[in-house]
């Protein structure tokens, strides 16, 4: 077949994508998508942070490899002018000229994706520092300004997608224009070319470091979900551990669910210390050593040191004139527990709305992490 | 502290094998509440005395009935519930929970503010070691 007509007779597939251009580029859609999934469901937040930490991860490798992979792999070798698009694009539409790696306008959505990945990844970074209190960036950032970052991100993240279907589209127009499926070469690396085309590598190894990194880093994520059992919250977040107390946790937890100092006020919890021989109808009898300690720690670490999300939304539901003595009384519990239902709430797993850990896994450590809520059916 | 001891050397001294079990089965921290409610003017305690008040209903102002084992399980060997909150609250046998009735001041402290809430007084030294005595028996 090879040698039947003149043209074609030359040709040979010609590897010109190695495999870890091609696992970067497999990998990256496959994050990018599973974040999009996971994003509107406060329960599946970690998957959604993961898929983002992998993303950037990916991201970073794909930097590295764009100064030290293989040829066609290299920023150098596509970097294009924006004169040399604008002649590429005059071009398409009289003589094609097939280009063996990038060409300038793929070249250019490539180095926007890139971009873009980076930035959508640094604004999730800070959204999820300055909303959730979690991350690398978890207190650099006042949670007030939470939202506003959530919503760069989701913009950032609608501009990425919609590069992503100019890439799709210049994808199919040229594979259509030069009769050759691009798309596959970035599956199977190869490219139709004249013998004498320079090849590259398959640099396997790195392909399998790469996949190793990102197994692994997923094995430490999720490795407390396993084994896997239906019904059981998936690891409780991965966040900053909040301060804790021997103390309070004995004398408060004996009665009742142990309630963090982040989850109510200053003025909250000096006002129930102040009345604690009518602790709602108990005495608890505290000794001044002990008041003065549970006194220390309740105020230090109180709601408004903003150490978590709830703290913040708490805080922020209390008119400044009330003092509530229950988290429950407060604005923004009744508006999360609102559409809790009352067969729920007298469930035996339940019980009570005292009895916070019920659904929220990681209560006894205050962090209330969106994805360690689960509602016993 | 110093009375365990003293009474473990005694023992070994008699060789009283008998007195050794039933000094046993009581943690320090309960010999020494003993003695100290025994000293106050306390007669002999009884299990059946401090097995009866454990169970023993006490009206409450708002006409509602409390007794320990609202919130302790009547099975000393099972974690009982808090009646109010619903926390789970441990086994009270110390053969069961081998923290139980260990630290004097957590014993001294809880002893008071659950005779406060249950019988809305607190208890006199008498009924205190028949609860001790009661909580050390293990049946």
């Amino acid at each position: 077949m090879d040698n039947n007509t003149s043209a074609h007779s030359s040709t040979e597939p010609v590897r010109i994508w190695d495999l870890p251009t091609r696992i970067f580029h497999g990998l990256w859609i496959t994050f990018f998508v599973l974040a999009w999934v996971f994003h509107e469901d406060n329960r599946y937040l970690n998957i959604h942070v993961f898929a983002g930490y992998a993303f950037l991860a990916l991201l970073l490798f794909r930097l590295f490899w764009g100064l030290f992979g293989s040829h066609y792999a290299r920023f150098r070798h596509f970097f294009y002018t924006p004169g040399a698009v604008v002649t590429y694009l005059k071009c398409l539409l009289s003589i094609p000229q097939q280009i063996t790696g990038h060409n300038p306008v793929g070249a250019w959505a490539i180095f926007i994706l890139l971009g873009l990945g980076l930035v959508v990844s640094l604004s999730g970074l800070i959204t999820l520092g300055a909303e959730e209190r979690q991350g690398p960036l978890a207190t650099l950032f006042h949670p007030a300004t939470g939202l506003l970052w959530h919503e760069i991100h989701e913009f950032l993240s609608w501009l990425m997608l919609a590069v992503v279907a100019a890439h799709v589209s210049g994808v199919i127009i040229e594979s259509i224009l030069h009769r050759e499926n691009l798309a596959l070469a970035m599956i199977n690396g190869n490219k139709q070319r004249p013998a004498s085309t320079l090849g590259v590598p398959r640099h396997g190894k790195m392909a399998l470091l790469l996949c190793i990194s990102i197994l692994l880093g997923a094995g430490f994520y999720f490795g407390a979900c396993l084994p896997y059992e239906s019904g059981r919250a998936c690891q409780p977040f991965l966040g900053p551990k909040l301060p804790d107390n021997v103390l309070w946790r004995e004398e408060c937890g004996s009665c009742h669910a142990i309630y963090h100092p982040t989850l109510l006020p200053q003025r909250s919890w000096v006002k129930i210390l102040d009345t604690q021989h009518q602790h709602f109808g108990e005495d608890l009898d505290l000794d001044t050593d002990s008041r003065n300690e549970i006194h220390n720690f309740l105020t230090t670490y109180a709601a408004e040191t903003l150490l978590t999300e709830a703290a913040y939304k708490i805080l922020r539901s209390i008119p400044p004139e009330t003092t509530p003595l229950r988290i429950t009384e407060t604005a923004y519990w009744q508006k999360k527990h609102a559409d809790i239902s009352q067969l729920i709430w007298q469930s035996p797993q339940v019980r009570s709305r005292a009895q916070c850990e019920a659904c929220h896994l990681d209560a006894a450590v205050g962090t209330y992490e969106d994805s360690a809520m689960f509602i016993p059916n | 502290m110093k009375h365990p001891l003293f009474a473990s050397v005694l023992c070994l001294g008699l060789g009283c094998s008998l007195q050794t079990t039933s000094w046993a089965a009581e943690s320090a921290t309960v010999t020494q509440l003993l003695a100290e409610y025994q000293q106050a003017g306390a007669a002999e305690f009884s299990v059946e005395a401090g097995k009866a008040l454990w169970e023993k209903s006490f009206p409450t102002a708002d006409g509602k009935q409390r007794s320990c084992t609202a919130c302790h399980h009547l099975d000393l060997s099972k974690a009982g519930e808090h009646v109010r909150t619903g926390k789970t609250i441990a086994a009270m046998a110390p053969n069961a929970n081998s923290k139980r009735l260990t630290k004097l001041k957590k014993v001294r402290k809880w002893l008071k503010r659950n005779c406060k809430w249950t019988l809305g007084r607190v208890c006199n030294t008498q009924e205190k070691g028949d609860l001790l005595v009661f909580l050390s028996a293990n049946q």
